[in-house]
């Protein structure tokens, strides 16, 4: 997904000449093709994420299109205040990637894991809030952020997870994406980012379970999820990312109203990691490992 | 062509460059037309005016950048009467957003608030607010949150630089206001772009929202600091008009590449002595005397 990414905003910039990248000083590999295409556009703003983002909204004021990169602890969160008043506020072009959502950063700690992003930026409003789950819908992702010309989140999960679509020529990411088809009155699993891939396992070993991704949060394609719960008997949803105000809560504030269904959320509950280990231990600490998450799918299509 | 070409423009005596000629000729001709004078004495009336109709608070704030803000919009920024969004217009960042009233005073000047405005100022429904904000066409941020306008107006001096466009950005700050962090990120990353069309004026009045700034977090010597950050920094009398023009021409014209930062030494209320140096006036709201009071001491029947 990283290379895609790059490769996106490689190809973004060649046809836009507008096209800015902000760093504040993250991303030493990921940005080589695009120094060397772009030196010029390349702006690292050094560690300093709320200079950076008052700046790219000052660019963007002068007709200048930024992308501004960060790991997603910092930005967006970091810089709310920033992103709110200087950015959403009047709707400028700015596009920010968040890196490394989640459990990425398992070892760094505290600091560098992000669970909260979504809920944040969720709620500033008009923003635009992207989720991709693999880098077929990475690279749908980039070309809407930058042909929408509006304030927008693009968070960057886990990147090495694998594909869960065969190409990216079909997608339309402001759609909900039907990854595998399940039976009327059955489950129907809703997951956002690469936790898409543990959706499928799961769904392997639930039957007639069906499979969407939402690649596209804010707004949400309200029409298939009104569509999916008149068929669903029962919907899950799975994110990285916490079960307070993220995906799942928006899934369940949306259902309550349209059609309201069990919903079970899939998500990190409201506490810190506790022990320092791999990104599949803090998983499996969490309870998001494939085990644990099939476990708890099982027992809700069982009993709903 | 870059935006901000200075085809249009011609310099003066004192090398002040006019973009909009013509539409300042013209204005200047026509009496029922925009004022440009930009008279200290007729921005506090408009400010009294607003705050006694709002019954706001932040007179004291706004009287503090009378002068600087008369100066900059008489001499330095290039705009057009006719179109506050004009795209080759200089920028003026009101980072203390709490002194907007001065702002709005001068944007009545031009032409861009009307007197309705003014008298129903804070009505429900209406567009003003008690600090700037970015929707309203002659400000160019929506600041209060203190320690975002620098930042932008960075961004808008670097987006200028990249275009190779003559356009200049003038960034407001409170001195209290300096306690936030993301000023002094603003000033390391203008000194290493070398900025040099970014003019930082510091509204030094020594006082933030609780007191003297001396008492809260101590600024020490801010013209040394700034300089210490790479720019060109000076202080002056931040009431005197003369030497904020002589300040602002010495600085477009040194050709050096360093940003600029002008230290004006003010007084919180100037302009009405029972509100001068009195921080009450950040909080306190006029009522029929006082306003009849502050209206005597400024002097103008009527702005």
């Amino acid at each position: 997904m990283r290379q895609a990414f790059s490769d996106s905003l490689v190809r973004i910039a060649d046809a836009d000449p507008r096209v800015l990248l902000l760093t504040g000083d993250h991303g030493y590999a990921l940005f080589d093709a695009f120094r060397k295409a772009h030196p010029d556009r390349y702006i690292n703003a050094g560690i300093a994420e709320q200079n950076m983002v008052g700046m790219a909204a000052g660019l963007a004021r002068m007709g200048f299109r930024p992308f501004v990169y960060g790991l997603s602890a910092f930005v967006p969160v970091r810089v709310l205040e920033q992103i709110k008043l200087d950015v959403a506020h009047d709707d400028l072009p700015v596009i920010f990637v968040g890196d490394g959502a989640g459990f990425v950063y398992s070892h760094l700690g505290t600091s560098h894991q992000s669970l909260e992003d979504i809920a944040c930026i969720r709620a500033i409003p008009g923003m635009t809030v992207l989720s991709p789950a693999d880098r077929h819908e990475l690279t749908a992702a980039m070309d809407y952020a930058h042909a929408a010309k509006r304030s927008i989140y693009l968070r960057m999960g886990k990147a090495d997870l694998g594909d869960v679509h065969a190409s990216n020529s079909m997608i339309d990411v402001t759609r909900l994406q039907c990854l595998r088809s399940g039976r009327s009155g059955g489950t129907v699993i809703l997951a956002t980012g690469p936790i898409a891939t543990t959706a499928l396992r799961v769904a392997d070993q639930v039957s007639g379970a069906a499979v969407w991704t939402a690649p596209l949060i804010k707004p949400f394609d309200i029409d298939a999820l009104t569509s999916i719960c008149r068929s669903a008997g029962r919907l899950v949803t799975m994110e990285e990312h916490s079960v307070i105000g993220g995906f799942g809560s928006l899934v369940t504030e949306e259902v309550s109203a349209i059609h309201p269904l069990p919903v079970l959320r899939i998500g990190v509950r409201d506490r810190f990691s506790e022990h320092c280990g791999s990104y599949d231990y803090l998983l499996r600490e969490h309870g998001l490992d494939l085990d644990t998450v099939a476990a708890q799918v099982k027992a809700f299509d069982a009993r709903n | 062509m870059p935006i901000g070409t200075l085809q249009m423009a011609h310099a003066d005596a004192l090398g002040r460059n006019f973009l909009f000629e013509d539409m300042t000729m013209q204005a200047a001709r026509d009496p029922s037309g925009f004022n440009l004078s930009f008279d200290p004495a007729r921005l506090r009336r408009t400010v009294l005016d607003m705050a006694y109709a709002g019954q706001t608070v932040h007179i004291g704030c706004a009287f503090s950048i009378i002068e600087l803000l008369a100066v900059l919009y008489r001499n330095h920024l290039r705009f057009s009467p006719a179109d506050p969004k004009s795209p080759s217009r200089d920028l003026l960042v009101l980072s203390k957003g709490h002194g907007v009233m001065a702002q709005y005073a001068c944007m009545r000047e031009i032409g861009w608030i009307d007197d309705d405005a003014v008298s129903n100022y804070f009505a429900d429904g209406s567009m003003l607010k008690g600090l700037s904000d970015s929707r309203v066409p002659g400000l160019e941020v929506t600041s209060g949150s203190l320690g975002h306008g620098l930042s932008i107006a960075v961004g808008m001096a670097l987006g200028a630089q990249l275009d190779n466009s003559d356009r200049r950005v003038f960034a407001i700050v409170g001195d209290g206001e300096m306690n936030e962090g993301p000023n002094w990120e603003a000033m390391l990353f203008a000194a290493q772009k070398k900025l040099n069309n970014l003019v930082v004026i510091v509204d030094e009045n020594g006082f933030q929202a609780m007191g003297r700034t001396d008492e809260i977090i101590a600024l020490g010597d801010l013209a040394a600091k700034f300089a210490a950050f790479g720019f060109d920094a000076v202080t002056i009398d931040g009431h005197n008009e003369a030497a904020i023009d002589d300040a602002l021409i010495t600085f477009r014209n040194d050709g050096s590449n360093r940003p600029k930062a002008l230290i004006a030494h003010t007084i919180k209320g100037r302009g009405v002595s029972f509100m001068e140096n009195d921080n009450i006036w950040h909080y306190t709201r006029l009522n029929e005397e006082t306003y009849r009071d502050a209206i005597a001491a400024i002097g103008v029947a009527q702005a």
